[in-house]
């Protein structure tokens, strides 16, 4: 940071000497700058006033400590909720004041935690795991609620979708959903708490774009249509069709409307698509892993599917920027999910045409993120296109030419193919300009 | 910020509310006993120094046990003193085992509530709240060996099992 300002003082310096602004302005300037930065109020008597406070704090924790069994559990209870009552209090009263309500209203967040700690260690206390977890999230959602700042209902949130993996893949909670190796299946029951959990969870991420709860919540369902649950999949061909249309659902339903800042989802679906060329190497006898598809897992597959095919046709959402319709972004999309219907009752032909098909999908892809960024002068659409090309290529030629010689000629190749491409973009951007100008 | 200030009162409400029913609870008229136990995990860091204890009374054995602990999510277990003793400080204990199980709450003053861990199909346990026995670090008791110490418990509120003390066995 010290560097920041030393950088800013050398700029507004030449400024002031090349004449863009006077001497005065650029002093102004540096002032304003340098009063705001982080810690601007602090004297070096407070600092000193600081690290006395922290070693006093030290010092008592550690003869709290030492006397821990000496102090009876009321004086301890009782210690907490005044401590409790302080830092909540604290926070209340500065909530205008940044500095001191951030770290004010994160301790306040933790204080349940603390407490559900104490009173386990007092009464030595035991059971679900997850319960306590649970209790702390309730406890802290109404100040979350009610605080101005989303701080804490980002770590309400988080929280809740920590709980809400670790809960439903363990196999010994009041949340569990996964049976262990051999285990019989968990009660039905525990889904509504789980999904309660979920719901909480996104309800209380405080962004307008739910971007990120949204994926972490496909994520979820699709690891418990994978795992031992009451919706398992045993069909792999069921499984990939999951895996794309959650792909495909997030990447649509996790943007504004009509704008291209895909971000995460996109490098998902790509990373999906990219993992479907591997299907080169199926063998039938992976079809089926060992036991049945459940009936509401199924049903669930052919929903998701259906939803992202209708989100595909009526929601105004653009893979690539420009034009009328964007039906190649749009028909990449619907190829990665109807890609899967390969592998019903799949035969290795059937496998490797599906392989041939993402491979097509991702140089399709690549490519039309090239010829896109080039037409609206975006930097980060050409290089994610040369990214997905050029991963595309190296893995094939490792994967599938093997030797040295074949190897090198089909780099060769793909070279010669990169500076054809570059060589053309570049004449379309030149074309383009060009048209601005007349 | 009243709307804050209520929330803030909820939060210490229960808090307090809870000491107030494990303090209670703890301090309850009822006879103090023993179990047998198997430590099984001398510490566990991120919860601080703990000893893990695991109970013969887990996997009660008696009339309804198998049934319930396949089939029910909670029930009551009678500690019944059947001759077994322990040798400690204090001299000669009776320790208590299990010895009938019942999915509501009987009359008998012995009955401990339950709560059956899901998901082991057949080999379901039964879990009392004392399964963890905290203590200082520099406490010789948290390498306890299994069967070295049985737990002093008692029942409190709402037929819990209380664990008073893990008293090491000579």
């Amino acid at each position: 940071m010290a560097s920041y300002y030393k950088k800013l003082k050398t700029e507004l310096d030449g400024a002031a000497a090349a004449g863009l602004i006077t001497p005065e302005q650029a002093g102004k300037v540096w002032d304003r700058a340098y009063a705001s930065r982080t810690f601007a109020s602090f004297k070096a008597a407070h600092w000193i006033a600081a690290i006395s406070g922290f070693f006093i704090s030290i010092g008592i924790i550690l003869v709290v400590s030492y006397n821990w069994d000496k102090i009876s559990a009321e004086t301890k209870i009782a210690a907490f909720l005044l401590v409790f009552g302080a830092v909540a209090y604290a926070a209340m009263k500065l909530e205008d004041k940044p500095a001191a309500a951030i770290p004010l209203e994160t301790l306040w967040f933790f204080m349940p935690v603390l407490g559900i700690g104490l009173y386990a260690q007092i009464f030595n206390l035991s059971g679900d795991p997850v319960k306590p977890y649970l209790v702390w999230a309730a406890l802290s959602i109404p100040p979350a609620l009610l605080l101005k700042r989303n701080l804490n209902k980002y770590l309400c949130s988080i929280l809740l979708f920590a709980v809400l993996y670790w809960g439903t893949l363990g196999s010994t909670n009041m949340l569990s959903l996964t049976a262990s190796y051999r285990h019989a299946v968990q009660p039905v029951w525990h889904w509504l708490p789980a999904l309660l959990v979920l719901a909480a969870g996104f309800a209380l991420y405080p962004a307008d774009r739910l971007r990120k709860p949204l994926g972490a919540g496909l994520i979820w369902l699709f690891l418990m249509l994978a795992a031992d649950t009451a919706i398992k999949l045993k069909a792999s061909a069921l499984l990939l069709l999951a895996a794309m249309s959650l792909s495909v659902l997030w990447l649509l339903w996790g943007m504004d409307e009509e704008t291209s800042d895909w971000g995460l989802p996109l490098t998902f679906w790509t990373g999906a698509v990219y993992m479907m060329t591997f299907f080169w190497h199926y063998k039938p006898s992976f079809a089926e892993l060992s036991g049945q598809s459940t009936a509401a897992g199924t049903l669930l597959v052919w929903t998701l599917f259906s939803a992202a095919l209708l989100s595909l046709i009526f929601l105004k959402r653009r893979l690539f920027a420009g034009g009328k319709d964007d039906y190649l972004g749009k028909g990449l999309l619907a190829a990665s999910m109807l890609g899967a219907f390969l592998l019903f009752g799949a035969s290795e032909a059937a496998a490797k045409l599906l392989a041939v098909i993402a491979n097509f999908i991702l140089a399709a892809f690549g490519l039309g993120c090239i010829l896109n960024g080039a037409k609206t002068s975006s930097e980060k659409m050409i290089n994610r296109g040369v990214a997905v090309i050029t991963l595309t290529a190296i893995t094939r030629f490792v994967d599938i030419f093997g030797g040295l010689l074949k190897s090198g000629v089909a780099f060769i190749i793909t070279g010669l193919a990169f500076a054809a491409l570059a060589y053309f973009v570049n004449r379309g951007r030149m074309a383009l300009i060009q048209s601005v100008k007349k | 910020m009243n709307k804050l200030k209520i929330a803030l009162g909820a939060q210490l409400l229960f808090f307090a509310a809870w000491a107030g029913y494990e303090l209670t609870s703890r301090n309850a008229p009822s006879e103090e006993f023993y179990l047998e136990t198997s430590p099984v995990d001398p510490r566990d860091l991120l919860s601080g120094t703990y000893v893990a204890l695991n109970y013969p009374i887990g996997g009660p054995q008696g009339d309804n046990c198998g049934y319930l602990l396949k089939t029910a999510l909670s029930m009551f277990v009678k500690l019944e003193d059947k001759g077994r003793t322990a040798n400690t400080p204090d001299g000669f204990v009776p320790v208590l085992e299990a010895a009938e199980c019942s999915a509501k709450e009987p009359g008998g003053k012995s009955w401990a509530r339950a709560d059956v861990q899901p998901a082991f199909g057949g080999r379901s346990a039964a879990r009392y709240g004392i399964e963890k026995f905290f203590l200082n670090e520099n406490d010789p008791r948290k390498d306890a060996r299994s069967g070295s110490v049985i737990a002093k418990v008692k029942i409190g509120s709402g037929r819990r099992l209380v664990l008073l003390d893990l008293v090491k066995k000579i």
